[in-house]
């Protein structure tokens, strides 16, 4: 019960602190949305070429709004310790980084389902399987999530090479993106093979993910 | 076997065994290119590009046999905190990245004559283009902690992420339709291979093996040695 407690506190302020600091959320949705207008502005306004190229597009951008989102999960618990009050008060950090992975989910993924028919428009792109893109947002953004996760976790004493965070959320995404943009343009009896695969991919991330963040975490704690 | 785990008897057992090892893959390594260069036909599709493969393939192998090294390292390093596991990893991620540029440039070399492009996307190619940023990350994440000690165990954390890759390249021509063939000689089957073509092959890859041994060797005592001043 008294777990079950500060679970419920931790949740609770999480919310509180995501929901006073939403204008850095905002900022992440800004930068997907300028981003899209670049890309119109530097591949020309030509309908046919988004229709081939726009999900590719909408994918690229969301990984890269993806890597800004980094510093969100565990920096500023670590540098101001509170994160050793949450373990203190009876949770381990196994279960930190999966209350802090589902609430990085609520307040940065789930927005996006508002803002990816909006590209949708901007691009130009007729598409017919709407679920389809929705669906392979579902799973993958729950796989990038556990990606930055990992990735948050290990750069947490690094403040000299600020890339290389980015640079681990990309390399371990690249099978995300290839199964996801190319669900979109599969026939229809290899979608469900298809979609069976990125499954496995989010069960195996969700897997790893608790066990890889507290790993690191701890080291980081043992050598502040 | 102790040498394998400790640094001090690895210090002792590469002393006795540096010299020889030199010889052996330069010996080898003559040898090696002796036998691919002039002592093997060429084939009747590929003509002389076919010379390629006895580069290429050993390459490949010994970069995907690195990662293995390292993971195992790795693992052996945050279970059983050897701190050895860590400097194998610092000192022979290098060495794998190096095969695995050699394996990229002489396979792309390969694929301009025989396939018509120098570069294809397919599952074989890009799993080994991931494996060579694999490796150059965990290169970079080790050098931007300014914690040596949380550093490398970090890296050896990726290591174990990145260990992923290995299967996914291993069976990549078997699951999916590549342009790339499938491995001729594997350890349940007889090679697909034709023995004159087979001899400089492995000659080949013991000559590589050596090197890629030779230059660990070293790596791995200048390694200690930092250690030891630092």
């Amino acid at each position: 019960m008294h777990t079950f407690n500060s679970i419920i506190a931790l949740i609770i302020r999480e919310f509180k602190i995501n929901y006073r600091n939403f204008s850095d959320i905002l900022s992440i949705f800004l930068f997907f949305l300028l981003g899209i207008v670049i890309f119109v502005f530097s591949i020309g306004e030509n309908k046919e070429i988004f229709n081939e190229i726009g999900i590719g597009i909408i994918w690229t951008l969301i990984l890269l709004s993806n890597n800004l989102s980094l510093r969100k999960f565990y920096q500023d618990d670590f540098n101001d310790n509170s994160i050793i009050l949450f373990h203190i008060s009876g949770l381990s950090y196994e279960i930190i980084s999966l209350i802090k992975m589902i609430i990085i989910w609520i307040f940065i993924q789930l927005p996006f389902f508002i803002i990816i028919p909006l590209a949708v428009l901007l691009l130009n792109i007729e598409t017919s399987n709407f679920h389809i893109i929705f669906l392979s947002f579902l799973i993958g953004s729950t796989i990038i999530t556990c990606i930055a996760s990992i990735s948050g976790s290990m750069n947490l004493l690094n403040n000299k090479n600020f890339a290389i965070g980015s640079l681990i959320i990309m390399i371990l995404s690249i099978p995300v993106i290839i199964f996801s943009v190319s669900l979109i343009n599969v026939s229809d009896e290899l979608i469900k093979a298809q979609l069976n695969i990125l499954l496995g991919f989010m069960f195996f991330f969700l897997a790893i993910t608790p066990w890889i963040c507290a790993a690191c975490i701890k080291l980081a704690l043992q050598s502040k | 076997m102790k040498f394998l785990i400790n640094p001090n008897r690895f210090n002792n057992f590469s002393n006795i065994i540096l010299k020889p090892l030199i010889y052996l893959s330069i010996i080898s390594l003559i040898l090696g290119l002796v036998f691919s260069l002039y002592l093997s036909p060429n084939d009747y599709q590929q003509g002389l590009t076919v010379r390629i493969m006895y580069i290429h393939v050993p390459s490949a192998w010994l970069a995907l046999l690195t990662f293995f090294i390292i993971t195992i390292y790795s693992i052996i390093g945050l279970a059983f905190k050897i701190s050895f596991g860590f400097i194998i990893t610092s000192a022979v991620a290098p060495i794998g990245a190096t095969f695995t540029l050699i394996c990229l440039i002489t396979g792309s070399l390969w694929g301009k004559p025989m396939w018509g492009t120098w570069w294809v996307w397919d599952a074989r190619l890009t799993s080994v283009a991931i494996l060579f940023f694999l490796y150059l990350i965990i290169i970079f994440l080790k050098k931007s902690f300014t914690n040596v000690n949380i550093g490398e165990k970090i890296t050896a954390i990726f290591v174990l992420v990145g260990s992923i890759n290995l299967p996914i390249i291993k069976f990549s021509v078997d699951w999916w339709n590549t342009l790339h063939q499938p491995a001729s000689i594997s350890k349940l089957s007889t090679p697909s291979i034709d023995p004159s073509m087979l001899r400089p092959l492995i000659i080949m890859t013991i000559a590589f093996t050596l090197i890629g041994i030779l230059v660990a060797i070293i790596r791995i005592k200048a390694e200690i040695l930092t250690r030891k001043l630092g």
